[in-house]
């Protein structure tokens, strides 16, 4: 399949970087030579010198041919342009990343259908959503939606002492007629290996572990892995950027109780006019004095999201060294994101990233429906739709011939979510989410093909 | 500032007022009680200098452009003048003979306060006991929103008297068109005026006095034809007719227009919420009071009485269905308490108006949580809607301006020997547009024992209560006849 990526910034490198790996024809157009040079160099990707917006360029990457076009350069204004040439060239399926609200809010003059684009992707927005995941449940170090958000992927690292260390999978599925642990175990990751588990694989004290279980179960997992049940009631957010605005409206409509703080005055008056039941404050990111004051040390969650990444990695410190417990941190170079484990603090967003994950989600729709990628290990879930002619259609799930590096975690019948066991039988019409590592995911859309 | 202008469009205002007095005339005739010629004459003369000034100062050629500031003049002088020449049915009839006192019963119907100094309405003669009806009315939506709404000749810049004679902290169109929007609200007024009329009929009452009722209950007025004002029907029914169309008055208008037309927006609107809940809450503890202390022996009258009376005086129309001097301390308090809060913007009520007093204490708390949170930003809003924090001046220079004018009125009636509850409830009922205050100047009582000056004194704040103070002090401010150079 082809896939056009119009501009090779972080978002537009990091997703070419992704398809070419699952083995898409990735044709990356890029203004800047010097990027354009550099992603062809580093990537199995086809490279076009241009602006995406003008039509010989568009040519030249043949998106006639092109199933998606994936318009994500920083500029809103070009990648509506260049979705909407794309959909008068026949193009399937086109993406545009859009951060001004006024183009994709309802009262926009040109709908996102009259545009013709499938998907606009905002990643202040996304990064918005994931942090907030993140806040929600400290104990997560990864959070991914399925079937409408009805089923979450959830990684966290269990403890010492957790009810499931020291179990095989088959002993903790056993236990699964008593209440106990029934999620299905999509990967283990131990001393930086993924690993996807078998019956008999072992859940140790330190490991990673990412499963995935119904929504409204969730609080119960992280007591499972050792964590104490959490609930979010205040959470303070260091810089009012437009991640930082997203993120208070989302905690407002959840009743959480929200204080931002904001260098620039007339910031924060517009942030006071958005926001009716936060507590914005005029003042510094790492004003240590005022974190204090403002009870830095009695919220659950603590976010730095101002435009800064170094401002927000040094509030993040500040504001953990008196005390802050669940601090997360916005990260926009993809070369800081590697540090923030490193330093103590608890998680990093990063916008841009966000976008990458959402559009990804999107891009495999049709066939697959749902793919996450999560941040720190290899492997990816997707969710598929089972079709009368799969090959894993109508079988007991124990009779098909899986590949190792997958597994089958859930499948959404109708209103029904199944946690599957050996003798469960795949249905047409299902949707099923499988844990694969990349390399096995030609492999498992075969079945599902 | 162009006088000439300003003579001109009150002019025109002049000749409104002089026909206006026409229909008393009729009702005059009608009745025979012979106070027509009187009526009549007093409506020649209106028309006579009215349209003499407007003749006089006519200017050829293309419509003048009206500034801001001649907008106040106008608005200002216009009402000065049909408290003057509305005066006139009084003496020329003979039912009054002081000139001050007829002025005083002239302006306290077109500014809708309802103060008589009529000791005995019921010898008045119909045609007079109309036109004080009447005036209550005409000036209830306001005499200039009613020209704006007919004439097209205030068209341009009409909107600088629209805004001047209908102030409230937050205007709102309903049309483009500013002759659009004075037309709609006339239009639910004259509505509501004819649905209580039905209803009072249907519930006994003459039909003089339905509409003459009606007239008083929609402008929040207050003038009755009964000396013992409601309390003279034993009607619950009348009663209950009468709360609700006081309560109607006093919600702003735009409102009812949208209810109207099918968008009914009373429950989103927090004004709405704070003023019904202001109503409720004072009725409720009038209520209980009275039933404690034995005044009432039943749960209803008591209810109703508490629920008209505390409706009554917020909405500012100033009826009475009870003698409320009589009863327990606490219930007169919750009363006086309720003349500072005054009708919804947008209603014909007066007084500080509830969205100031709502304004004002949203701001108040959020000082209060400045003190918690100094380096807070904190914004005000009515509903979602933040506030601008040049309205929030405004409003609180407002507040200032009105309790220094009661506060400057209760000295000047202290010090022409009145006692101090009846300097200070006079006052605060004048200003405010309500009517009957407490000691002398009580439910049971009127102004007509005042001299010629104290009746001058009130009848200057009752201008300027209903002109919300601004527009007639910036009359009084030296910036305001400054001449500046005109480039037109």
């Amino acid at each position: 399949m082809r896939v056009v990526v119009v501009g090779a910034g972080e978002v537009g490198y990091h997703l070419a970087e992704r398809l070419s790996r699952e083995n898409q024809d990735v044709v990356l157009i890029e203004s800047d030579p010097e990027r354009a040079d550099f992603a062809g160099q580093q990537l199995d990707v086809m490279t076009v010198v241009g602006n995406g917006a003008s039509l010989p360029v568009l040519e030249k990457a043949q998106v006639k041919n092109a199933r998606i076009v994936l318009a994500v350069t920083s500029r809103d204004e070009v990648n509506l342009i260049a979705c909407l040439a794309a959909k008068r060239l026949g193009v399937e399926y086109t993406v545009a990343r859009i951060s001004n609200p006024e183009y994709y809010s309802r009262g926009s003059v040109l709908s996102r259908e009259q545009m013709g684009i499938d998907l606009m992707v905002n990643p202040e927005r996304e990064c918005a959503r994931e942090t907030f995941q993140l806040l929600k449940t400290p104990a997560f170090t990864d959070v991914a939606d399925f079937a409408d958000g009805r089923v979450q992927l959830i990684g966290l690292k269990v403890k010492k002492g957790a009810p499931v260390a020291g179990r095989t999978i088959a002993d903790l599925r056993a236990e699964e007629l008593a209440g106990g642990y029934h999620y299905v175990t999509a990967a283990i990751r131990r001393n930086g290996r993924t690993q996807i588990p078998t019956a008999d694989s072992t859940i140790e004290a330190g490991d990673h572990i990412y499963l995935l279980a119904p929504t409204n179960e969730i609080p119960d997992v992280p007591p499972l892995a050792g964590y104490d049940r959490f609930r979010l009631r205040r959470v303070m957010i260091a810089g009012g950027s437009q991640e930082g605005l997203f993120l208070a409206e989302l905690l407002e409509d959840n009743g959480i109780e929200c204080t931002v703080l904001d260098r620039d005055r007339r910031r924060c008056v517009e942030l006071a006019e958005r926001l009716p039941h936060s507590l914005v404050l005029h003042a510094d990111a790492t004003d240590l004095e005022l974190l204090e004051m403002e009870g830095v040390s009695g919220i659950d969650g603590f976010v730095a999201a101002t435009g800064n990444d170094e401002t927000n990695l040094l509030s993040s410190l500040l504001a953990k060294s008196v005390g802050a417990t669940n601090v997360v941190s916005l990260v926009h170079k993809f070369e800081y994101i590697r540090l923030v484990p490193r330093v103590g603090i608890d998680a990093s967003v990063s916008p841009r990233i966000a976008a990458v994950n959402a559009i990804l989600r999107y891009v495999r729709r049709g066939r697959v429906m749902t793919v996450a990628t999560l941040s720190g290990i290899d492997a990816e879930a997707i969710e598929f739709a089972v079709h009368a002619k799969s090959a894993i259609a109508n079988k007991a799930l124990r009779d098909v011939r899986f590949p190792k590096q997958g597994v089958v975690g859930t499948i959404l019948r109708g209103n029904e979510i199944i946690l599957p066991r050996g003798q469960d039988v795949v249905l047409p019409g299902d949707d099923v989410i499988v844990f694969a590592m990349p390399a096995a995911i030609p492999e498992v859309e075969k079945l599902f093909g | 500032m162009s006088l000439r202008s300003v003579a001109n469009v009150v002019g025109v205002l002049q000749v409104f007022v002089a026909l206006a007095m026409l229909p008393a005339g009729a009702v005059a005739l009608g009745y025979g009680d012979g106070d027509a010629r009187g009526i009549l004459l007093a409506a020649g003369i209106t028309l006579v200098v009215g349209s003499g000034t407007y003749r006089l100062t006519k200017r050829a050629g293309a419509q003048k452009h009206l500034t801001s500031r001649e907008g106040f003049a106008i608005v200002t002088s216009a009402w000065a003048m049909a408290g003057v020449f509305g005066a006139l049915p009084f003496l020329l009839t003979g039912t009054i003979e002081s000139p001050a006192a007829a002025v005083f019963e002239s302006m306290s119907g077109f500014t809708t306060t309802g103060a008589s100094v009529f000791a005995d309405v019921e010898a008045l003669p119909h045609g007079i006991l109309f036109w004080r009806s009447l005036t209550h009315w005409l000036g209830g939506m306001g005499i200039i929103v009613l020209v704006i709404a007919v004439l097209p000749y205030l068209g341009v810049g009409g909107m600088q008297l629209f805004r001047a004679e209908v102030p409230g902290p937050t205007p709102e169109r309903l049309g483009p068109r500013i002759t659009q929007t004075a037309k709609l609200l006339w239009l639910v007024y004259f509505g509501l005026t004819v649905a209580e009329t039905v209803l009072f009929v249907l519930g006994g009452m003459t039909l003089f006095d339905a509409v003459n009722h009606s007239f008083a209950t929609l402008a929040t007025g207050g003038f009755s034809t009964k000396n013992a004002s409601l309390a003279a029907y034993d009607s619950a029914y009348i009663h209950w007719v009468t709360i609700v169309f006081m309560y109607l008055a006093g919600v702003n208008f735009s409102l009812h227009f949208k209810a109207a037309t099918g968008r009914p927006a009373y429950f989103r609107d927090q004004e709405w919420r704070f003023f019904t809940l202001i109503i409720a809450a004072g009725a409720a503890v009038i209520a209980a009071a009275n039933l404690w202390s034995g005044d009432y022996g039943a749960l209803e009258p008591a209810v109703r009485d508490a629920l008209f009376q505390s409706t009554s005086i917020t909405t500012t129309t100033g009826f009475v269905s009870a003698d409320y001097e009589l009863w327990v301390p606490g219930s007169q308090m919750v009363l006086f308490s309720l003349f500072f809060v005054g009708g919804m913007a947008g209603s014909t009520g007066g007084g500080i108006k509830t969205m100031r007093v709502l304004l004002l204490l949203k701001q108040t708390a959020n000082e209060l949580r400045k003190h918690l949170h100094p380096r807070a930003i904190l914004v005000t809003r009515v509903g979602q809607q933040p506030v601008k924090e040049d309205v929030l001046a405004n409003v609180v220079g407002f507040v200032i301006l009105y309790l220094l004018l009661c506060a400057g009125g209760a000295l000047l009636l202290g010090i022409m020997g009145n006692d101090p509850l009846t300097a200070i409830t006079g006052t605060l009922a004048t200003v405010g547009n309500v009517g009957p205050g407490f000691g002398l100047v009580g439910a049971a009582d009127h102004y007509g024992w005042m001299s010629g000056a104290e009746l001058s004194v009130l009848t200057f704040l009752m201008l300027a209560g209903r002109l919300e103070i601004y527009t007639v002090l910036l009359l009084f401010h030296p910036e305001t006849w400054k001449a500046r150079k005109s480039y037109h």
